[in-house]
């Protein structure tokens, strides 16, 4: 199972199962939160403003733990983490912790819960019909999706159905900038990390306007996803088009307008910075799916 | 005649406003002072840590203290180190260390403008601020005429110019207005920035948030839902050696007259068309102008005398250190004001202001009307209270409501339960000083969160006609005693009305 969140957390409460009910994790969030209630004044308070499910595949768990636990300070919420396991034998198991971040002079403590559920077998494809019990009621659900999401099969579809916000990073898909074409913006709002972090760098081209409209090529050093988004965004926003000359490197680090470098932004984020600005994020953004649209032409 | 049109930026769609603060020189008059090593620094450390500030940027510290530049950033270095709220990061210090300069000056002589000039054009040579100058002005009331004088007569038409002012400005209403009209000589009211810190505090201007963002508040806040309106300032501490300054002001001038009445007019203010500065702070004025002068009974001052605090021994005011032993300055204040407004026409609002009280907090309460018919038999219900909206300003920064709930168990029995929402909980995320997000707002020109010159007038003219009646009466002083909250007539201004201060 994954690791705790934060180190910053006075105690945890745990509950575990294997081959558990739904039930069984409800109870559990219940239960712990009621004990919560012996050793202070009352229970631990809960301040949710969303419900952050996260899809993490065998290969991208480390990854996904270390973003999270640089999450837990800034967007409280409850946490359910889904490990898929197609090829293990059916069932779920279960860990619910209850974390509890000390406040400043006061005794109770400010509880923070991560459902982390290991799906096995046909469970992974029925991952909605699980989480759904589970979530918070009347907040916002963001879903981020480590790799590369299978776009209409069931077990990405139904998820999607679920939320209100999609994270992916096209940075982490093989097949740019064709898998643009299937993301799903009619279903749910869409965010994608690597479009965020084109933004210090959209800032500063759009600091070149009015002489960038005449733009007749782009040469970008970094990695293909923002390489063919910048690239989209200028041929949607500028109504053009434009060539783009890549060059591979594994981080954004130069940009080139026509030949000409353009001025390297000082800002830089770490992944918990960029999934922080997405959940901050709740519309459309129609900037960026004209971006989608158009990196591939 | 053609008109040439100038097509909007496509590129900018999306991208949102980005508060990045231009090119500048922040100058600090008053570098060797309590205020800069125990906020002004450590706020631009954390503006720093979060890369809010300019990228082409410079401090010049301004004192009459004989250091050089090394000596001032050592000093600053410690006073972030002792203060800040961020972990000592060297490669964040080291970037601001090495945008900072200090000045020896002494503000009465003149002559030595000039240097600041040069060292000001030097830097923006070095640094590319590009003539962009803050000057803020952490220095005693005195020394403000011969600064803004001199920084006047020498202000190039290069760049822009803002002032940050410390309060008090003024002392009563003309000398404010003197203030304001020796500062009009040179600056336009655009230029300068009226600091009264509670502004910047996040719950603050979360009661903004609190009464327009939600539907469900702004409909029953008025006379006709709310009974009365309590709101609190309470410090533990006493005068902290500041003899020279409260001696004159007195809890008047120090809470009162600012602070105070900041949060009354945020609390009674109608909605404002937009967050912009003109548009908020018009409505803050209205409430200024529509509250009348309390009567003599209505306000209650006090002075405490020795007590406890924390379970030690504090002294009386006036043993303070260089405290008249016979001193009549008030250290209390407590009163039933009023907004003579379609909203809140007869409906009291009870204030209490002090040092040497029981506790440290800051809140704003709103006391709702019982409800008209509880169908409950009476015993069932003796625990139960009106509801009660409480804003936490400091500290447990947050939002609690009272309400009824049934006990759990046979029969019907109602008590009051308190749902709270904390702020610091909520999102656990540490708060920002307050001087934090003030200095970044000036350095982008962003007036919300300051005092307008009008309201500044409307604050002073309600207080010098509280203090002319003083002038008739001569109180027992001390009367109360530190640790305590306050004197007696302070809890027979709302008794007499049937009504009780809040045990937070």
């Amino acid at each position: 199972m994954a690791a705790p969140l934060s180190a910053t957390h006075a105690h945890v409460e745990e509950w575990s199962g294997e081959d558990v009910a739904v039930d069984d994790v409800v109870r559990a969030l219940c239960r712990l939160r009621e004990e919560s209630a012996h050793e202070t004044e009352g229970p631990d308070l809960r301040t949710s403003v969303m419900t952050h499910m996260a899809w993490v595949p065998s290969e991208w768990e480390e990854a996904a733990v270390e973003t999270l636990a640089g999450l837990g300070e800034r967007h409280p919420s409850r946490g359910i983490l889904l490990f898929p396991e197609p090829d293990a034998e059916d069932g779920i198991d279960a860990t619910v912790r209850m974390l509890a971040f000390p406040l400043r002079e006061q005794r109770r403590h400010i509880a923070a819960e991560v459902v982390s559920l290991r799906l096995r077998g046909l469970s992974t494809r029925a991952a909605a019909s699980i989480v759904n019990p589970l979530l918070v009621p009347g907040l916002p659900v963001f879903l981020r999706w480590r790799g590369r999401p299978p776009f209409g099969q069931p077990e990405a579809d139904d998820l999607i159905q679920v939320c209100d916000r999609f994270i992916g990073d096209s940075g982490e898909w093989p097949d740019v900038p064709d898998a643009y074409a299937e993301l799903p913006f009619e279903s749910t709002a869409v965010s994608d990390i690597a479009w965020r972090r084109t933004e210090p760098w959209r800032r500063e081209l759009a600091g070149l306007w009015p002489e960038i409209a005449e733009i007749g090529k782009l040469g970008v050093r970094g990695p293909l996803a923002e390489a063919t988004l910048l690239a989209g965004w200028l041929r949607s926003r500028l109504d053009r088009d434009i060539e783009l000359e890549h060059y591979e490197a594994d981080s954004l680090d130069g940009v080139e307008i026509d030949g000409s470098e353009c001025p390297t932004p000082v800002e830089r984020l770490s992944g918990s910075d960029l999934l922080s600005a997405e959940l901050d994020e709740f519309g459309r953004d129609r900037v960026y799916e004209a971006a989608a649209e158009r990196a591939a032409v | 005649m053609t008109e040439t049109q100038v097509q909007p930026n496509p590129l900018l769609d999306g991208l949102g406003p980005r508060r990045a603060p231009e090119p500048c020189v922040l100058v600090i008059f008053g570098a060797s002072g309590d205020l800069t090593h125990r906020k002004i620094f450590p706020s631009l450390y954390s503006l720093a840590c979060r890369k809010l500030l300019p990228e082409k940027f410079a401090i010049i510290g301004a004192a009459r203290s004989q250091w050089t530049d090394d000596e001032f950033r050592d000093q600053m270095e410690h006073a972030v180190r002792e203060f800040g709220r961020d972990d000592f990061k060297p490669e964040v210090w080291n970037w601001l260390a090495e945008a900072t300069r200090y000045l020896s000056l002494d503000f009465s002589d003149e002559s030595r403008e000039n240097e600041l000039s040069t060292l000001l054009n030097e830097i923006d040579e070095e640094r590319g601020t590009r003539g962009n100058r803050v000057y803020y002005f952490a220095v005693p009331p005195q020394a403000m005429p011969t600064l803004v004088r001199e920084l006047g007569e020498r202000r190039t038409t290069e760049g822009w110019t803002r002032l940050i002012v410390e309060k008090p400005f003024g002392y009563d209403l003309a000398s404010a207005r003197e203030l304001t009209e020796l500062i009009g000589k040179h600056f336009a009211e655009n230029e300068v920035f009226r600091i009264d810190h509670y502004l910047g505090k996040e719950t603050v201007q979360n009661m903004l948030a609190l009464r327009f963002a939600n539907g469900i508040f702004e409909p029953i806040w008025n006379r006709q839902f709310v009974d009365h309106i309590q709101i609190t300032v309470a410090e533990t501490l006493g005068i902290e050696g500041r003899a020279d300054y409260y001696e004159h002001a007195g809890a008047i001038r120090d809470i009162f007259q600012n602070h105070l009445l900041q949060l009354v007019a945020l609390t009674a203010m109608e909605p404002p068309i937009d967050f912009t500065a003109e548009s908020v702070r018009n409505e803050k004025v209205k409430v200024l102008k529509a509250m009348p002068t309390p009567g003599p009974r209505q306000v209650v001052r006090g002075q405490y005398g020795p007590g406890y605090i924390d379970g030690k021994e504090a002294v009386g005011y006036r043993d303070e250190e260089k405290v008249d032993p016979a001193s009549m300055t008030d250290t209390f204040i407590a009163a039933k004001l009023y907004v003579d407004n379609w909203r809140w026409a007869d409906t009291p609002i009870y204030v209490r202001l002090g040092k040497r009280l029981a506790r440290r907090e800051t809140t704003i309460a709103i006391q709702f009307k019982r409800a008209p018919h509880p169908p409950f038999e009476d015993a069932t219900t003796e625990e139960l209270q009106p509801n009660l909206l409480l804003v936490h300003v400091q500290p447990d920064e947050g939002v609690s409501l009272a309400i009824g709930a049934k006990v759990p168990g046979q029969g019907m029995r109602i008590r009051t339960v308190h749902m709270d929402f904390l702020y610091g909980g909520a999102f656990r995320t540490e708060l920002p000083d307050a001087y934090e997000r003030l200095i970044l707002d000036a350095m982008l020109g962003d007036q919300t969160l300051f005092t307008r010159s009008d309201e500044v007038e409307e604050q002073w003219s309600l207080v010098d006609a509280v203090v002319a009646a003083w002038a008739r009466d001569r109180p027992a002083f001390p009367n109360y005693a530190a640790g305590t909250w306050g004197p007696a007539a302070g809890d027979e201004l709302i008794r007499r009305e049937g009504r009780e201060w809040l045990r937070h």
